[in-house]
């Protein structure tokens, strides 16, 4: 389960108890064949799982309290389908689990998800919150930055490194001719990449503990949406493959690579 | 592209969450770090250390065991998916923790004492100690009532001689759960590593279960407290009782290897051309292939419901040999299939096949033959046992 940084060691002093939160959200699974019915994603096989950069954040909320102590509380957003991320991030040790929603609620914008989330995350007192730096489904990679924008705090996106200070973090973050090392004071967002450290591994007291916990079901008020889906639709195939056979063909495989590929 | 269990009846839906998520722990593990070193751990016939570690790490280990005790308490069903998903690995990693839990552990918690539990148990749930099981000997296998290992009362101790054979974990245990007559009586006594006349040497030359420790146990005046006795069982009950929960492990872990094996060979049938079509396009393979689904599906229906009949209660045990019968049969059944459809390819170790097929030629021998559960279920149809008679 080992912290394993990329230029970034751990390290930290101190014992400030620090409220951590954790964004965590249901995708579906990045291996799901996804198909589109009439003109609109059909999800209804799919297997389900925590998007994977989700998972780096949680590490990095364990992490923190390892480090600093303090509380971890994972939120997600969603009807009680997504109770299980809760539950797997409840299987790794945080200590409180709640989901936002609102029976009235349907699918949110990103502007209602994140004024939600917001809201919850204030009224909870949080200090420090970490989430993925997009979601495996629609990739937009607003969340992190959006939150922290409603709240007024300080934003560290696509971390690749991280240290916990008494009063902040110190991260790594991708910068135009390399990495910058971003000191980050309290409260904040932090978005993580993945790759700086193992996400932990649920072990059965985990899981047993995690189904004895319920789940905090919260609402919020959100703003009316200023956007719909009109439709889905697939993204269009790849044109498919040439084949090529014996050596007299080797000039004409170098012009496709060199005149149509433009890799050569 | 991550692992997917044939599931062709939606088991699934018959799983509560947290038996999923134990499930799933367990999968990932034996696809992260399991499968790609087994091979390696089977030409080198060696255990490695560190799943022991892995599978106490993960808390498996004894996982139907009470909580105060250090285990997790948790379904037999959520046990038997553990095996499942550990076999799918290799027989020899199933075989670890059906020893440590249903064998070695099992008989602490059932029939020890309460200091006997609060010392070994959450010790062995952590993979910290490693236990085995000591019932088999060299002339007596499916007869164990006709054990020659004794045991005799000497002042303040239990002196043991006598050998067992065929033990699991046997070289690498720190604790033996050794059945032996006291007075002409079986009974269970706990043998520590370190034990004034004990020794465990490792049995070698296997052409199966290579990743697992086979071992005999050598008692020559072997002595221990007599703290270490078992204090509440005697006669067969007592082993059997870890038996039954063993087979009923394995019952589960068979379907693993199956999988296994189906899945290789679903992979092969679909992208090996032959005349210019993938083989999974003739009717011949795909009647292999549909065989093979009808098996593991019925085996998956038997062993869910012996894990509910477990988890309450209801269960008896030649349902368990019917069940450990029946799965072990069909996965060696499948594996010979997988074999076939694979071609020349079957034989290499590029492929999981022969490896579980050599695996499970052991596994329908252990923890009770096959020919011996007939007996078994023979004797509950007809009412007369076949085991003995007078000629």
């Amino acid at each position: 389960m080992g912290f394993k940084s990329k230029g970034c060691p751990l390290r930290g002093t101190g014992d400030k108890m620090t409220e951590i939160a954790v964004l965590v959200k249901r995708v579906p699974d990045t291996n799901a064949q996804i198909l589109v019915s009439g003109d609109r994603v059909d999800l209804s096989a799919v297997k389900w799982v925590m998007s994977p950069y989700d998972e780096f954040a949680l590490e990095a909320a364990m992490l923190h309290k390892e480090a600093k102590g303090g509380n971890v509380t994972a939120i997600t957003l969603g009807n009680a389908d997504c109770d299980k991320v809760l539950k797997d991030a409840k299987a790794v040790g945080v200590d409180r689990i709640i989901r936002i929603w609102d029976d009235s609620w349907s699918d949110l914008d990103s502007n209602q998800a994140q004024t939600a989330l917001a809201n919850v995350i204030r009224d909870l007192g949080i200090n420090i919150v970490y989430c993925g730096k997009s979601a495996a489904d629609t990739g937009a990679g607003s969340t992190g930055p959006g939150v922290a924008e409603r709240l007024g705090w300080a934003s560290a996106s696509n971390i690749i490194g991280l240290e916990f200070e008494d009063t902040g973090v110190e991260a790594m973050v991708p910068a135009a001719t390399g990495n910058a090392r971003t000191g980050v004071s309290l409260p904040a967002v932090i978005s993580c990449d993945k790759g700086f450290c193992k996400p932990r591994k649920p072990n059965v007291k985990g899981i047993m503990m995690a189904k004895r916990t319920q789940v905090e079901v919260m609402s919020s008020d959100i703003p009316s949406s200023s956007v719909s889906i009109i439709s889905h639709s697939p993204p269009p195939k790849k044109a498919p493959g040439q084949t090529f056979e014996g050596a007299s063909e080797v000039p004409s495989v170098v012009a496709a690579l060199r005149n149509d590929a433009n890799v050569i | 592209m991550a692992y997917e269990g044939l599931d062709f009846y939606d088991i699934e839906s018959q799983l509560s969450e947290e038996e999923v998520m134990v499930r799933d722990m367990v999968r990932d593990w034996v696809d992260e770090e399991v499968i790609p070193n087994i091979e390696e751990a089977c030409r080198d016939g060696r255990f490695p250390e560190e799943w022991g570690k892995a599978l106490g790490e993960m808390g498996v280990l004894g996982m139907t065991i009470d909580e105060k005790y250090g285990c997790a308490g948790m379904s037999y069903v959520a046990y038997g998916l553990v095996c499942q998903e550990l076999e799918r690995g290799d027989s020899g990693l199933r075989s670890f923790a059906s020893v440590q839990g249903s064998l070695a552990m099992f008989p602490i918690s059932a029939f020890g004492s309460e200091e006997q539990k609060m010392h070994y148990l959450p010790r062995m749930a952590s993979g910290e100690w490693i236990g085995c099981f000591g019932l088999t000997e060299p002339d007596y296998g499916s007869n164990p009532g006709d054990m020659i290992t004794r045991a005799v009362e000497d002042g303040e101790e239990y002196v043991l001689n006598g050998a067992k054979m065929w033990i699991t974990n046997g070289t690498v245990a720190d604790v033996a759960i050794v059945w032996a007559k006291l007075d002409g009586v079986i009974r269970g006594f706990i043998v520590e590593r370190d034990d004034v006349g004990f020794s465990a040497p490792e049995m070698t030359g296997k052409h199966s279960l290579k990743a697992s420790v086979t071992s005999e146990l050598v008692f020559q005046d072997c002595r221990i407290p007599k703290d270490r006795i078992l204090p509440d069982v005697k006669g067969l009950k007592g082993p059997f009782s870890c038996l039954n929960n063993a087979r009923y492990g394995i019952s589960w872990g068979a379907i693993g290897s199956a999988q296994a094996c189906f899945h290789s060979a679903k992979e092969y049938a679909l992208s090996r051309i032959q005349f210019e079509h993938p083989i999974a396009s003739y009717q011949l393979v795909q009647n292999k292939l549909a065989w093979m689904l009808r098996e593991i599906t019925k085996g998956q229906l038997l062993a869910l419901h012996l894990g509910r009949k477990k988890d309450d209660g209801s269960w008896f045990p030649e349902q368990i040999s019917l069940a450990k019968m029946n799965n072990v049969d069909m996965a060696l059944e499948i594996a010979r299939m997988a074999r076939d459809i694979h071609g020349a390819n079957g034989i290499l170790d590029e492929y999981p096949i022969m490896r579980h097929m050599a695996n499970l030629e052991s596994v329908k021998t252990y923890e009770g033959t096959h020919d011996i559960h007939n007996l078994i279920i023979g004797r509950w149809i007809t009412g007369i046992q076949a085991f003995t008679r007078s000629v």
